[in-house]
Formats: C-alpha cells, structure tokens, sequence
C-alpha cells in the first residue's frame, strides 16, 4: 500500500461505518421535523462566483474561502455556507413571489480555516429559510422547529439563546458612537469581554450613563427574566421594540411550549454581516462552539434584487454527531443485513429467495459459501 | 442546567496559578490538594462546591477551555493573542502585569520607521505578525524562536524582536532596550461559550464576586 496515497488533507475526513451510518439517521431524523412545517428541499450549486459571498454580503472573511478560477477568469468560491446561495437563487425563481417560500437545503460547506485548531475545513450543514415573511410566528416558527429538530435527534440537553442585534445597535446610536468604534465594541460585546469593552469606551466621547449602559449589554444573558432587566436599561425606542419583539417572540414559544430550552443574550452578536434583527445560536455539552445559527436576514435578498424579509438557520451536523457521541447519546441505526450464501448449484434458487426478502424490505447481501 | 455538574477550571502553571489560589481562597473557594507541591495528582476536586481544578501548560489553557475540557480557564493575555480561540475573556484579573514590546539594539529603531523589510524572531508569531502587517502596515519576515529570543538580534539571526517585557533588565543586560509597546498584558479569565450559555447563572456570580474582590 501506497502510504502517502491513503492520506486525506488536513481538515478533511472519510466517514464510514457505523459512524456514517448514524449520520444518515440523524440527517433523516433532522429532516423529517424540517420537513413537517412545509419546508421544500432546495439544491444550490457546491461552487458560485465570489461576488455571492463577497465582503458586502457579510459571510467569511475572503482569505477562508476556497477560491479558484474558471476558463473565463471568474473567481469561483466553494460555498462557505448556504444562506446567500438560497437568497440568490429565491430573488432569481421567485422574484414576484408575494406568499412566504419556505426552504429546506443540506450539503457541504467549506472554509480554509486555520491549521491544526482541529476544526473541520468541510463540514455538514442542513439548515432552513424562511423567505417573505417579517411576523413574530415566522421566529417562532424557525426557532421552535430548531428546538423539534434537536429534539427528535435525540438530544435532550441543550439550549438555544436568543438575541435581537437591534438592542444593541439602538444604544449604539443613541451614544453616537462611530461605525469603526461600535466594530471593536460589537467584537468585545460579544466576546463577553466587560474590561476591554470598559477601556474602549473611555476612549470615546460618549457620556457615562450611554456608556454603562454598553457595558451592561455584555450582562444581559440568561433566562427570560432578564428581558425585564434589558428593558428597564434602555431608554431608547429602537432597543426597546428590540426587546418588544424578543417578549413576543418567547410568548410564542411558550405557544409551542418549547420554553424550556430557550434563554436569552442581547449581547449576542454574529460576526455575520447579513443578519439584522432576532439572532440565535444552539449550544450543547461536548462541543466548542454553537451547532445551530440562525438569524432574521432582511437585507440580503435585496442585494440580489428582490426586497423581502428572510429568516434561517443552520445545525451543523457533523458537530451534533460529535455531541451526541460525547453525551452518549444513543442513536438507532438499521444494521439487520441477512447474509445469504450460495454455490455455483443453487445460485438461482438463492438469488430468487433474496429478491422476495428484498421486496419484503429485507436488507440481504448474497456470498458465496466458503 | 444540571446541578450536580462540576464546573472545571484550568489554571496555567506557574506563578500565575499560584495568585490565582490566593484569589479563589478570598472569594471562599479552596482546593487544598493543589498547594501541595510535591503531589503528583494532576486534578484536584473541591467536592463541597463542586469544583475541579487542573494545572495546564499556558498556551494549552484555551485550546482546554474552547473544547469544553474545562469551563473557566485562567492564562495571561499574550497567550489568549497567540492562540486566539473562540472563547469569552471575561475579567482581566489585573496580575502577572507585564508588556508586549518590539525590542532591539537602539540600532534597529531606524528600521521601524519605514517600510522597509525587516526580520523579526518572537515566540509568538501570530501576534507579531498581526502587529507589523495589520497595525504598521509593515511587511516582515517573522522567525519562530522558543526561547532566549533576545539572542536573536545578538546573533544577528534578526534585526528586532517581539517578546514580553516585565522589567526589562534581560534586554539591559544583552544591550537591547524597548523600541515600542505592542499592548499591555496581564492576567487574564477565559470561559468557555458552551459553558456559559448553558449555566449562565453560576458562572455570572462567580464573575461578579471575583471582579468584586480585585
């Protein structure tokens, strides 16, 4: 054997047996609940031009993404996530659509992320869009089908945490601080840094009641209650509609009554340019980051030249696998094969047996007796 | 969410583990097995609170912390700019107060002050090259030492180099001096997001009551 030929790149792996096997399961259970609320599937092409994916569009930064050239000299980019595909592709087939569309997609996802953090360069994805529709149910609907999904999975001990981008922006406006500024303070926010939010705004010029009041977006997180807190904290309309809609949104999941698994973040804040409004993230023991984001995207599709409100999120997949294997989670998989053997003499009675057991849904594999 | 979980620090070693005991002891918080020097146990649990502790290498001490393998870390901020991982910096924790410098022989100054093409040796490649190429706008040619880097200018093997400063008297010594200050360092609380989000309400308290005692 050829040793240097059996290597995979750093980055990417081969996923087989058992464990492929329980992939498949998962992905099925995942969209089965997907599936349910009226989502159809949708397939985009694995590469696209990089204007797609560009700076404006917000996705990842250039230098992640796998880039390469066609005959024609377009840069193409292997996709590093699905949201800006299903928008250009709905503005595209859909562009007089008035009625909600309703997407469901899954595939790979590439990123040339850094070397040897022991992430993965491609990735799962199965995710879903909501496209044409700005009501509270359409946040409700996406945040509670995420919470079914993980659910019917098998996953039990998770949370998702939600959070309204536009809080934060309100205040941001309010104290007048400047588009550079609020960047830096958006990464210290979101990064919980309470100190390094601290020494940024003494430099600034914003007053002091402005800047604890930045300062304590970094606090607000946890369960609902502190919707109160957030409220009581912001003077100004825009974040207060910010946490209008959070209170409406959670009345709905309580609707749906998935309460349990839902906590709140306002200084949650995706590095994701195109999100606008409600934002979301699923977390769970076993893995470093959050398997599921999402958020209210109503921005992009205009890029692409169709002005409609959007909704999505994502469950990385191959993370929840991961998850789910450090949690002990059990997952059921079919692995009933019936072994027939024959010989060279009674090969078509045997054949014929098989071909019944088949149609009766029977998994059989036909050797020949040793 | 569950209540019976231990919550899992990891402390780089050295003296900043040694203040960051004498920290959680204010606070109420002991774990008498790690002062014991000679033990060669490697996790210490504080049944009562239901706390574990482990001593890790510093620049392991986020990559623990972003996996989940412990839910609080403690590392100085040089190695959270190496490293640079997905995790909350919650507290500066004020100790191990040092500073991340560009240093050389008062010869080298020149060369800062141009764009000119310049070697650099430095432990902590990601840092300097995130300084000179994204702050000074300044192409560079970074070699990774580990250790005695002030040798590097000496040996002539590069013209400056970017390492912590704490009293600058190894660089008197060697004839180097500070050229320019990168960013103050100190100590540094690290909290895994996972974590966070999952058990918000004890790990807010522990924040708050640590920063109440700084």
């Amino acid at each position: 054997m050829s040793t240097k030929l059996v290597h995979t790149p750093e980055g990417v792996r081969d996923i087989y047996g058992e464990e492929k096997a329980k992939k498949t399961v998962v992905e099925g259970l995942l969209h089965k609940i997907i599936a349910g609320y009226g989502y159809r599937d949708i397939q985009t092409p694995t590469f696209e031009f990089f204007d797609v994916f560009s700076k404006e569009v917000g996705t990842t930064p250039s230098r992640e993404l796998y880039k390469f050239f066609d005959k024609e000299g377009n840069t193409l980019v292997l996709r590093p996530d699905f949201t800006p595909s299903i928008a250009r592709c709905a503005a595209k087939y859909f562009m007089d659509e008035d009625v909600p569309i309703r997407f469901c997609y899954q595939g790979n996802t590439f990123t040339n992320a850094s070397e040897l953090q022991g992430k993965l360069k491609e990735s799962t994805q199965m995710g879903a869009e909501l496209i044409g529709d700005a009501s509270v149910q359409a946040d409700a609907e996406m945040i509670a089908m995420t919470i079914e999904a993980l659910w019917h999975a098998g996953l039990n001990d998770f949370q998702i945490s939600i959070g309204n981008l536009e809080y934060f922006k309100g205040i941001c406006a309010e104290a007048g601080l400047d588009e550079d500024t609020e960047l830096e303070l958006r990464e210290y926010i979101s990064g919980k840094n309470y100190f390094g939010a601290e020494e940024l705004l003494d430099r600034t010029k914003a007053d002091k009641k402005d800047k604890e009041l930045l300062l304590k977006v970094s606090e607000l997180f946890g369960p609902a209650a502190i919707l109160e807190d957030a409220k009581k904290a912001a003077t100004n309309r825009r974040s207060r509609d910010a946490v209008d809609r959070l209170e409406k949104v959670y009345q709905v999941l309580c609707e749906y009554g998935v309460e349990k698994y839902v906590s709140f973040d306002l200084g949650m804040l995706s590095k994701y340019n195109y999100y606008t409004g409600i934002i979301f993230k699923g977390y769970t023991y076993g893995v470093g980051d959050a398997i599921v984001k999402g958020g209210r995207y109503d921005n992009l599709l205009k890029r692409f030249g169709k002005d409609a409100p959007a909704i999505g999120f994502m469950i990385v997949v191959d993370d929840l696998l991961s998850a789910m294997n450090r949690q002990g989670v059990e997952i059921p998989i079919d692995d009933d094969i019936l072994k027939l053997y024959y010989t060279e003499k009674d090969f078509e009675e045997k054949l014929r047996e098989a071909r019944q057991l088949r149609l009766a849904d029977k998994k059989v594999e036909l050797l020949p007796r040793p | 969410m569950s209540e019976d979980r231990y919550l899992t620090f990891a402390l780089g070693k050295g003296r900043l583990a040694n203040k960051t005991i004498e920290l959680f002891e204010k606070i109420g918080i002991t774990c008498e097995g790690m002062k014991d020097k000679d033990s060669r146990r490697l996790i210490f649990t504080n049944e009562e609170l239901k706390l574990r502790f482990f001593l890790a290498k510093g620049p392991d001490v986020p990559t623990y912390v972003e996996y989940g393998a412990a839910d609080i870390g403690v590392v100085g901020k040089d190695t959270i700019m190496e490293e640079n991982r997905r995790v909350y910096e919650v507290l500066d924790l004020g100790y191990g107060r040092c500073r991340m410098c560009v240093c050389g022989p008062r010869s080298s100054e020149d060369l800062l002050k141009h764009h000119e093409m310049i070697r650099v040796a430095s432990k902590y490649p990601n840092i300097a090259k995130d300084y000179f190429y994204n702050k000074k706008h300044q192409t560079v040619d970074i070699i990774k030492l580990n250790g005695s880097v002030e040798l590097g200018p000496i040996v002539k093997l590069a013209d400056v180099i970017v390492d912590i400063v704490e009293t600058g008297s190894t660089l008197k010594e060697n004839g180097l001096e500070v050229l320019e200050e990168i960013c103050p360092l100190s100590a540094r609380m690290i909290v895994n997001q996972v974590s966070m989000q999952m058990e918000p309400v004890r790990i807010r308290k522990l924040i708050q009551e640590i920063r109440k005692n700084l």
